[in-house]
């Protein structure tokens, strides 16, 4: 596709997680339905979801692993690694054991052929500039995924830029998911609530705080709160729909202009589709020609996160996705 | 929506000492055991004490209690765990309504506290 430049189109397979958990397909059955429906060529996978015994990677599996994937013409995007900082209630990892728990999972990445790993937030600065000398000798990029609430340049994200710009390693990278990036939050995620009896004055109340409140996470939900509390509602139900405000954000789709030249993959987090094929929470229309025009090479997850409250079909989501995309990137 | 997975289909066994609830992770990946809490367990609206219950997963059984320390030992998530429950016998063959609560703590999600309720009505099978 010449219009799309260097963006090609993927997707991981966490957005098959409805299926995948009810047994129906197995991660080698889910990598040869997304070839046979063309959903690549891009291919993300999340290690402690698809590989049992991960981050263990025998030889042979790494194997038979990438075989499959080149019989398939699928290439290895992006291997989603955690940052499993609180261990238990009462413990969490100090600093060199979340490096140590870090290497073995990009020694994985790097096994079986993936270009990239995607780090998380808590991880922290400090373990991610730590791994660099080893994400260099294993040729895999460190992608931090931007994940709402934050933005590019709210101050967590900013601590992790400031550390790139002194470590200065083209290893360093940033994985945007635009789910930090939505204009609206999606209707069947509120229409989840309301069947789970969740009060509709404070889904209401929830609707217009997250699209008019400014400010970071911490200031909105809190004017959530202030705002929901007035209508009676019980305080347990008033925190179902806290996770609304940490799963979407509002930052406006150009911001990721600032850290264009960092971007090394992209999660095109999507939920639903409005009667005329378009995400009904998030702007692809805006959001794909910033990546495209803003030179971005590289591969969009399609990210499908229906999951968290429907048990629709997995592959027709992502299907509609990459039809959506297509759509947008052919246009001149 | 893996909240309303947590107990299996047709996932209750009579057994001679009370009953079994077959359960699985209602999480998109493995998580370590140290992170897992299982909650109640109510059978016909009886609340199970506490003390009368176990959790086999990975081919071993332990007390609920003894999760909280297993920070290297993982609950895959296409894996059930089988909750074991000391009890008077059930009939076979009968309809009981089951309710299982979990709460998860995703490690890699400071914070998050994922209360998991789930309540189904199924048949003791043998």
């Amino acid at each position: 596709m010449k219009s799309s430049r260097g963006l090609r189109l993927g997707t991981t397979l966490f957005s098959f997680t409805n299926e995948f958990h009810a047994r129906q397909y197995s991660t080698e059955q889910l990598i040869l339905k997304v070839a046979e429906l063309g959903l690549g060529p891009g291919l993300e996978i999340v290690g402690f979801q698809s590989f049992r015994d991960y981050p263990e990677i025998s030889d042979k599996f790494a194997e038979d692993l990438k075989e499959l994937l080149s019989s398939c013409k699928l290439e290895p995007s992006c291997l989603a690694i955690n940052a499993d900082i609180n261990i238990g209630k009462d413990r969490t990892l100090t600093v060199d054991e979340l490096v140590v728990y870090h290497e073995a999972q990009i020694r994985a990445a790097a096994k079986l052929g993936f270009p990239v790993a995607r780090c998380q937030f808590a991880a922290g600065p400090e373990v991610i500039r730590r791994l660099v000398p080893l994400a260099e000798r294993l040729n895999v990029k460190l992608g931090l995924e931007i994940h709402a609430p934050e933005a590019v340049d709210s101050p967590l994200v900013l601590s992790y830029r400031e550390m790139y710009v002194k470590v200065n390693s083209p290893y360093l990278g940033f994985i945007p998911d635009f789910g930090a990036s939505a204009k609206a939050l999606p209707p069947s995620f509120l229409a989840h609530f309301r069947k789970e009896g969740v009060p509709e004055k404070i889904v209401c109340v929830a609707e217009e705080v997250w699209a008019t409140a400014e400010g970071n996470f911490g200031a909105r939900l809190s004017e959530y709160h202030r705002r929901a509390r007035q209508t009676g509602a019980a305080e347990a139900d008033i925190h179902k729909l806290n996770m609304l405000f940490a799963m979407l954000s509002k930052q406006k789709p150009s911001a990721w202009i600032e850290i264009m030249p960092q971007v090394v993959h992209v999660h095109g987090k999507f939920y639903e589709f409005d009667k005329d094929g378009n995400e009904a929470a998030i702007s692809y229309a805006e959001l794909l020609p910033v990546f495209r025009d803003g030179g971005y090479k590289g591969f969009i997850s399609s990210e499908w996160e229906g999951t968290a409250f429907t048990d629709d079909n997995g592959f027709e989501a992502v299907q509609a996705h990459h039809a959506l995309c297509r759509r947008i990137l052919a246009r001149a | 929506m893996l909240q309303t997975k947590l107990i299996a289909e047709n996932g209750l066994r009579a057994t001679s000492t009370g009953f079994d609830v077959e359960v699985r992770l209602p999480w998109y990946r493995g998580l370590p055991l140290s992170t897992v809490e299982i909650g109640d367990v109510v059978l016909n609206g009886e609340a199970i004490n506490p003390a009368s219950v176990s959790i086999e997963v990975n081919g071993k059984t332990r007390l609920p209690g003894d999760l909280a320390t297993l920070y290297d030992e993982r609950w895959y998530v296409l894996d059930s765990a089988m909750l074991h429950v000391s009890h008077s016998e059930l009939k076979r063959g009968e309809q009981y309504d089951v309710a299982v609560s979990v709460n998860l703590r995703p490690p890699y999600i400071p914070g998050l506290t994922w209360a998991v309720k789930d309540a189904k009505r199924l048949t003791a099978n043998s």
